[in-house]
C-alpha cells in the first residue's frame, strides 16, 4: 500500500515535468493553431546551452536565465523567416516545415558537440535527497516540479486575467477581428511563439541534469509532448496540466503493476481518452 | 557472298552482348581489384549514437588496412535506421544485386540475429557485435562471428567477482530492457543467483522506448536489495544509473550495470555518477595491449583522444574479417570459414583467438568500479578494472548445432 501511495506521489512529480515539457506546445497551438514539430528542437537546444554554460561557468542559474532567452530568439527567427508563411497553410505544411527544422537543429548539434551524450551535473545544493514521511525524493525534481507548479499559475494569470491573455485569447478566437481593433496580430503571434519557445527551453534546461543531454532527446520530449496535450485537450492550459498529471500517474503506478507495460499504457490512456472525448478531457469542441 | 537470314539473325542476336561487353568487362576488372565489404550499421533510430560511433570504429579500420591481398578495401555502409527489417533488406540488395559476400556489423542483437541468418542462406561471412547469447548459441551458423562476449560471460565476468566481493549481499533487484539482449542477460543472472544460493528480490521490465525509470526504482527501492543489476545496454543504462542515483539508491544499494560502453558511457554520466558504480565493459583503453595500442593509434589520428569501447568494437570486428582474409590467402568464403576458425591475432583486448565451435572470440571482459573525481589521473581516468576475465560456456553448453 504504502508503494502505491509512492508511486502516486511519484506519478504527480512527473506529471509536473511532463506539464513543463508540453505547456510551450499547446500554448502556440491554442493560440495560432499552430503545430509545431520544432518543440522538441527547441528542447534539445536549451538542454545543450545549459550543458555549454554549466560546463564553462558552473552556474545553472545563468543557464536558466540564458538558455530560454536564447530559445526566445531563436524561435522569433524560425517564425519570422519561415513559419509566418504558413499559417494560411494546411496544418501538414506546417508540421513538414516544423520536422525539417528540427531534423536540422538535430544535425547541427551532433556537428557541434558530437553524438553521444554528454553529463549535466546536478546543482549542489540540490544534489541529495529529501525525506517526505517514509519515503525518498530528489531534491532536485522536487525543485524542477515546484517550478512547473510556479510556471502554471503564472501562465493561467497571464492568459486568464491581463489584458495581454484577453489579445491572445481573441486572437486565437478571430485573428482578423483583433486586427480590426487596431492590434497588432502579427505581433501577438510573434511573442506568442516567443513565449512557447521559450517554455521548451526553461523544460530543456531543467531536464539536463535528470536526463544528461544527447542529440536524440528530442524525439522522446515531442512524443510525451503530444501525448500530454491530446489527452488534455489541444490548445488548453489546464488541458496541459490535467493531461501531464494523468499520463504520469498512469505511467508510475503501472511501473509497479505491469512494468512492461507502463510505457505503451501512456498510449493506451491516449487512446481511450480520445474515443471517449475526442477534443481530450479539457478540450474546446 | 550473299548473307543468309539465319546468319543475320545470329548477328543480331549477338549484338547486344557485343554492346555490353566492355562495361561487364570494366565490371569484372573492378571487382578483382576491389574487395567490397558491407557495414550495417544504424544512424538514425533509437540506437543512433551508438551506431554512428560503431561505423567510425569499422571505416577508420578498413581505411586503416586500406587493402587486403592487393585488393582496395571499398566500404560501403548500410544504414538500417535502426531496424531489423530494413536490415535484412539491405543486405538482402546488396548480396543480390552488388554480389557482396563480406557483411561486418550490427547496432543491436535483434539486427545482428536477423542478418546472421540472411548472410547464412546468401552464402556470406558475417562478423558482429551482438551481445546475445543466441548469436553464437542456439541460432549459430557457418557464416556467423562475434566479437564481443555473449551476455552469459558479461553476466558470470561481472556478478561473479561481485558476490566474492561482497558474500553478504544476498538480495538482489533487477531492472531489465525487454527485448532480446535484456532478456538474455536476465536468464544469466538468475541462474548464477540460484548457483549462489542468493534471492532474487524482483525485477523490472521496461520497453525499448522508455526513458523515466522512477517507478521501476521505487519498485526497486521498496523491496530493500543489496544489488540493482541493471539488464539493458545504451542510454537506457545511462537514465537507469542517473535515476538510480537520484533517488538515492547508492547509499546502502550496490548499483550494477552488467553491459557497458566505458567510456562515452563514463562521460555522459561525469564523475559524479560513476563513483561507486560498478560497470561491466568489453573494452578499456587503459588496458595496455599490442591490438590496443593499434587502436589506439588510429582513433587518436582521427579524434585526437582515446578510443571507447564502440569505436574499439567497430575497429574489432573489420580486424577479424581481414585478419581472417590475410590468414586464408583467399577471399572466398568456404576457405575463409575454415581459416577464421581457431585462429589468433593480437585484438583490442590482448591476444584473442576464435573458438571454432561457435565461433565466439574468447577474450577479456572487465568488472570496473567508478574512481570519485579527486581520484582520476586525466579526464578519461573514470574508473579501475577490479577483475578481468574469459567467462565463457563450454561449447557443447551453448545449444550451437553448426550447420
Amino acid at each position: 500500500m504504502q508503494l502505491f501511495l509512492f508511486q502516486v506521489l511519484n506519478g504527480l512529480g512527473i506529471g509536473m515535468i511532463y506539464f513543463l515539457l508540453s505547456v510551450g506546445l499547446t500554448l502556440i497551438f491554442g493560440l495560432m493553431r499552430f503545430v509545431n514539430f520544432a518543440h522538441g528542437a527547441f528542447y534539445l537546444v536549451a538542454a545543450y546551452l545549459a550543458f555549454a554554460i554549466v560546463g564553462l561557468t558552473g552556474s545553472m542559474v545563468l543557464a536558466l536565465v540564458i538558455a530560454p532567452l536564447a530559445v526566445a530568439i531563436l524561435a522569433v527567427a524560425t517564425e519570422r523567416l519561415l513559419l509566418r508563411h504558413t499559417y494560411r497553410m494546411p496544418h501538414e505544411a506546417q508540421i513538414l516545415i516544423t520536422f525539417a527544422i528540427a531534423l536540422l537543429i538535430q544535425e547541427v548539434v551532433i556537428m557541434q558537440f558530437g553524438p553521444l551524450g554528454q553529463n549535466v551535473p546536478v546543482p549542489q545544493a540540490l544534489s541529495g535527497v529529501v525525506f517526505l514521511g517514509p519515503f525518498v525524493y530528489p531534491a532536485y525534481r522536487l525543485a524542477v516540479v515546484a517550478v512547473a507548479a510556479v510556471v502554471a499559475v503564472v501562465l493561467w494569470i497571464v492568459v486568464e486575467k491581463t489584458k495581454l491573455g484577453a489579445v491572445l485569447r481573441a486572437g486565437s478566437e478571430s485573428a482578423e477581428m483583433v486586427a480590426l481593433l487596431g492590434i497588432n496580430v502579427d505581433r501577438v503571434f510573434m511573442a506568442t511563439f516567443a513565449l512557447g519557445g521559450a517554455l521548451a527551453g526553461l523544460a530543456g534546461v531543467l531536464a539536463a541534469p535528470l536526463r544528461g543531454v544527447e542529440p536524440f532527446m528530442s524525439a522522446e520530449a515531442l512524443g510525451i509532448a503530444f501525448v500530454v496535450v491530446v489527452v488534455g485537450g489541444l490548445g488548453t492550459l489546464s488541458g496541459a496540466l490535467v493531461g501531464g498529471l494523468l499520463i504520469g500517474l498512469v505511467q508510475s503506478i503501472m511501473s509497479t503493476l505491469w512494468p512492461q507495460g507502463a510505457h505503451l499504457m501512456i498510449y493506451a490512456a491516449m487512446a481511450l481518452v480520445i474515443l471517449a472525448r475526442p477534443t481530450g478531457l479539457l478540450g474546446r469542441t | 557472298m550473299p548473307i543468309e537470314r539465319r546468319t543475320l539473325l545470329k548477328g543480331l542476336a549477338a549484338a547486344p552482348a557485343a554492346l555490353a561487353a566492355p562495361p561487364l568487362l570494366r565490371h569484372a576488372m573492378a571487382q578483382s581489384e576491389t574487395l567490397d565489404v558491407a557495414a550495417v550499421y544504424s544512424l538514425s533510430g533509437t540506437f543512433a549514437n551508438v551506431g554512428t560511433l560503431l561505423n567510425n570504429g569499422s571505416q577508420w579500420a578498413m581505411e586503416h588496412y586500406g587493402s587486403v591481398l592487393g585488393r582496395k578495401i571499398n566500404y560501403i555502409l548500410l544504414d538500417d535506421r535502426g531496424d531489423a527489417g530494413e536490415a535484412v533488406r539491405k543486405v538482402q540488395e546488396a548480396m543480390s544485386q552488388r554480389g557482396i559476400k563480406h557483411i561486418i556489423g550490427c547496432t543491436n542483437s535483434a539486427i545482428a540475429l536477423a542478418v546472421q541468418k540472411e548472410v547464412n542462406a546468401r552464402g556470406g561471412i558475417y562478423v558482429q557485435m551482438a551481445g546475445a547469447d543466441e548469436s553464437t548459441g542456439k541460432d549459430c551458423n557457418k557464416a556467423n562471428f562475434r566479437w564481443p562476449v555473449a551476455s552469459y560471460s558479461a553476466v558470470n565476468a561481472t556478478m561473479r567477482p561481485l558476490i566474492e566481493k561482497f558474500p553478504n549481499a544476498k538480495k538482489w533487484y533487477t531492472i531489465t530492457g525487454q527485448y532480446v539482449f535484456g532478456d538474455s542477460l536476465l536468464t544469466n543472472v538468475k541462474d548464477v543467483l540460484k548457483e549462489k544460493g542468493l534471492q532474487h528480490v524482483g525485477n523490472s521490465y521496461h520497453s525499448l522506448s522508455d526513458r523515466e525509470y522512477s517507478g521501476y526504482i521505487a519498485t526497486a527501492l521498496a523491496s530493500s536489495p543489496d544489488v540493482l543489476a541493471i539488464c539493458n545496454f545504451g542510454n537506457q543504462t545511462l537514465d537507469v544509473i542517473r535515476q538510480a542515483i537520484s533517488y538515492g539508491m547508492k547509499r546502502n544499494t550496490k548499483i550494477l550495470a552488467i553491459w557497458s560502453t566505458g567510456l562515452d558511457q563514463f562521460q555522459a554520466l561525469g564523475p559524479e555518477n560513476c563513483e561507486g558504480v560498478y560497470f561491466g565493459c568489453n573494452f578499456w583503453h587503459g588496458v595496455d595491449t599490442p591490438g590496443g595500442r593499434e587502436v589506439a593509434a588510429v582513433v587518436k589520428a582521427k579524434t585526437g583522444d582515446v578510443p571507447n569501447y564502440l569505436q574499439a568494437c567497430g575497429y574489432a570486428v573489420a580486424q577479424v574479417l581481414v585478419e581472417g582474409i590475410k590468414k586464408a590467402g583467399t577471399t572466398e568464403i568456404a576457405p575463409l570459414i575454415k581459416a577464421m576458425e581457431g585462429m589468433t591475432y593480437e585484438g583490442p583486448t590482448g591476444l584473442e583467438k576464435i573458438r571454432p565451435e561457435d565461433h565466439q572470440v574468447i577474450k577479456d571482459y572487465y568488472l570496473m568500479l567508478g574512481k570519485a573525481k579527486s581520484a582520476m589521473k586525466d579526464k578519461n581516468d573514470f574508473a579501475e578494472v577490479i577483475a578481468a576475465t574469459k567467462a565463457f560456456l563450454p561449447p557443447d553448453k551453448t545449444g550451437c548445432k553448426m550447420a
